[in-house]
């Protein structure tokens, strides 16, 4: 049973602003970004308008009602599976003719639907002028225009939503050439009894047709042998309209109405290149953009030590000043113990992550809001190729960067499960948020920067080298680059500290707590010496293989649970502060251990979010692997680097 | 700006007005797709990104290490990546000079 709330459901092609319009009208709950495919499963929320509830339900994007990618289907089930009281088609008023495709389509479902004209502002920038008047009379449903990242619009649509769901008016369906509309009303009246009719006869009598070469054909065939052969003469006849397979004859229906409705509706001025334009231009460039893109990430990293590591200084005093009152006061019990434990796990939290965490999110967020992602697949695409994968798996390392799971989820938008399952076994690797504030807080600011740099080289090139592995065993060759550039756009400032705002509170809700209870456990192991006894049975591979002090086994375990808290429970465990870390252990033990957490197994989080979308095989897999590569590399580092 | 590329088209059906593959035409020149070579699935998933036989394209730039080329669709406005294998089975005519 259907309950009263009426459920609207949000759908357009990728990058179209969906989500960003959703959060507008939802408060902050969706992901977004100027890359296709940021919204990977579907978020929901509830919204009050004017004293009435309302279900809204933001899909990701899809081009058409054909599903190819993983995350298309989720579109599919979600719109015949819990038939939505309301369509709201977010279409890219910039790509007017493209867009209108699916609508055209959507329409065919004749559900009452509302179509959104977003990112009218760039459109106006393109020289696109719209009559949305004319758009209306045409599609027979109410047009709005928006400019989802100001908020420009959102209350008109509500208005609109409002009011169709009152007068429940569904609209009729647009008509192909007579032709094809004749061979689709043929098809209708052979259809079998029980026939299971998705929407309305014709909308299924179409889907039935384009089903040639999917799967889905195979289920006809085998259920009902009359409609098989009635469907496939049909599809014969309309394939010999065009010299083309049914499915592009339908397509190519739905394109010309489509380009007809935006010519009648739209006027195209010259419109003068943009300065947007002209930097689109330098960063695609096949040299100077390879040379940009190295530039971009230098910079960020620069960028974010120099503005963490004074921070990280001058947060970190006050702390530690405290931590060594205490235990001057209160000597060795276990009260002064836990507290010290407490202090360096709420400082710890504070001093040593805010500052890189922050800055690291922000860039992040910048580069993901002007569409700088699918230009770096772009460019990074031969190179990709090289190593086994392609331009498509860039976006996600980058994503990585910021954290794993995220990028793992993503995944999704590759279209070959080999492709997905080489990906994500890669993603661990990629220095996230919290271990750049390792690498940064312990690399960068006791040896060097130009020591950190080294050490991010040597993890692209243990990627590397892992990638050209993987690839070999998992043999395919890898599908082709299809990737849609969509526009670059000036950020939103209030996007990117919305968007930053919700990691961070996510690392306050559940990183932050196991950051502070995993200190205070720490000490309390500590009082009662059971850490020596981990710490002994570990000591043969912990001082023995990779020469580190005995005390540091406790907390290489620890890192399981969050990467930073190795890094805490390292000062605590050799019962130094910050800046005199370098007097009890040397150099080589230092980029021993910070490599050895560094590829250590993922987080639990990163190894949950694997198990749940590849299967507990490849998390297991994934846990073998970064655990053997975290074992040689920092055996290796520590060799190597016991020579200078 | 890409000499080279024009060097080694010298010879290609491009130069002889005929139909060639996106792979052969000079940067920011006007074409129209002919025909879409290859398997159902690659068909399909360039109708959904709006690539039709009959559209105009240009090829906008191409990364390097023979990289993916950045195809601009004319008649919808859509910008694709596409990767050499998929650029080569789409083919392409030079349109009248009077379309223009």
């Amino acid at each position: 049973m259907k309950s009263e709330i009426p459920e609207i459901i949000f759908i357009g092609q990728p990058n179209c602003g969906k989500s960003t319009l959703f959060n507008h009208i939802a408060g902050f709950k969706a992901q977004t970004s100027n890359f296709p495919g940021t919204t990977v499963s579907h978020t929901h929320s509830e919204v009050v308008w004017k004293g009435k509830v309302y279900s809204i339900v933001d899909l990701p994007g899809t081009y058409s009602l054909t599903p190819y990618e993983p995350q298309e289907k989720v579109v599919l089930t979600h719109i015949f599976k819990e038939k939505p009281d309301l369509i709201v088609n977010v279409i890219d008023a910039s790509l007017l003719g493209r867009s209108l495709e699916l609508t055209v389509e959507l329409l065919e479902l004749e559900y009452p639907m509302v179509v959104v004209l977003n990112m009218m502002d760039l459109a106006e920038k393109k020289g696109i002028k719209i009559d949305t008047a004319c758009l209306e009379k045409k599609l027979g449903v109410p047009v709005i225009k928006t400019v989802a990242i100001r908020g420009q619009g959102t209350k008109e649509l509500m208005d609109c939503l409002e009011k169709v769901l009152a007068d429940k008016v569904a609209p009729g369906h647009l008509c192909y050439s007579f032709e094809v509309e004749k061979r689709i009303s043929e098809l209708i009246e052979v259809f079998p009894e029980n026939f299971p009719v998705v929407a309305n006869p014709r909308f299924t009598a179409i889907k039935a047709i384009e089903a040639e070469t999917l799967s889905v054909d195979r289920f006809f065939l085998e259920n009902n042998r009359n409609f098989k052969e009635k469907l496939d003469e049909v599809r014969q006849e309309l394939g010999g309209l065009r010299q083309a397979p049914a499915y592009e004859v339908l397509a190519v229906e739905r394109h010309h109405l489509a380009m007809k409705i935006a010519e009648d509706c739209s006027q195209v001025h010259h419109a003068r290149i943009s300065s947007l334009e002209k930097l689109d231009n330098l960063i695609m460039h096949p040299i100077f953009g390879l040379f940009l893109l190295l530039l971009i990430f230098a910079g960020m990293f620069y960028l974010i030590f120099n503005v963490g590591s004074p921070l990280e200084a001058c947060l970190l005093r006050p702390w530690e000043a405290l931590r060594l009152g205490i235990q001057e006061r209160l000597g060795q019990t276990l009260s002064a113990e836990l507290l010290a434990g407490l202090i360096q796990g709420i400082g710890g939290g504070l001093a040593i992550v805010f500052p890189y965490f922050i800055p690291l999110l922000l860039l992040m967020g910048f580069l993901e809001d002007i569409g700088y992602l699918s230009r770096a697949a772009f460019l990074l695409d031969a190179f990709m190729h090289r190593l086994g994968l392609h331009g498509k798996s860039v976006p996600l390392f980058i994503l990585g960067f910021g954290c794993n799971v995220p990028a793992i989820m993503t995944t999704r938008i590759l279209e070959s499960r080999r492709d997905r399952i080489v990906t994500t076994l890669l993603i661990p690797f990629i220095p996230c948020a919290a271990r750049t504030t390792i690498i940064l807080a312990l690399v960068a600011f006791l040896l060097g920067p130009w020591w950190a740099v080294g050490f991010y080289f040597l993890n692209l090139v243990i990627i590397a080298i892992l990638s050209s592995v993987l690839t070999r065993i998992f043999k395919y060759s890898s599908p082709g680059l299809i990737l849609e550039i969509p526009s670059l756009k000036w950020p939103s400032p209030k996007n990117i500290l919305q968007k930053t705002w919700l990691n961070l509170k996510e690392f306050i809700r559940f990183a932050w707590p196991i950051l502070i209870a995993g200190s205070v456990l720490l000490s309390f192991l500590s009082f009662i010496n059971f850490d020596r006894l981990v710490n002994t049975v570990l000591s043969p591979f912990v001082s023995g293989l990779l020469g580190l002090p005995q005390s540091l086994g406790v907390t290489l375990i620890f890192g399981v649970l969050r990467k930073e808290l190795s890094l805490l429970m390292m000062f605590q465990a050799l019962g130094v502060g910050y800046e005199q870390l370098l007097t009890v252990i040397t150099k080589t033990q230092l980029l021993t251990f910070v490599t050895f957490v560094n590829f250590f197994i993922p987080c639990i989080s990163t190894v949950a979010v694997i198990w749940k979308e590849m299967g507990k095989r490849i998390a297991l897999i994934s846990v073998l692997l970064n655990l053997s590569v975290a074992i040689l590399v920092s055996w290796l580092v520590r060799i190597v680097s016991s020579f200078f | 700006m890409f000499r080279h590329r024009e060097k080694q088209n010298e010879l290609s059906s491009y130069r002889l007005g005929g139909i060639c593959s996106l792979l052969e035409i000079p940067q920011s020149q006007t074409f129209r797709i002919v025909e879409i070579k290859g398997g159902a699935g690659l068909h399909r998933r360039l109708l959904t990104l709006g690539f039709h036989r009959g559209d105009l394209v240009s090829v906008d730039c191409e990364a390097a290490m023979r990289g993916p080329v950045l195809v601009r669709n004319l008649t919808t406005g859509a910008r694709v990546a596409l990767g050499r294998g998929i650029a080569q089975k789409i083919l392409v005519e030079p349109i009248k000079t009077d379309e223009v």
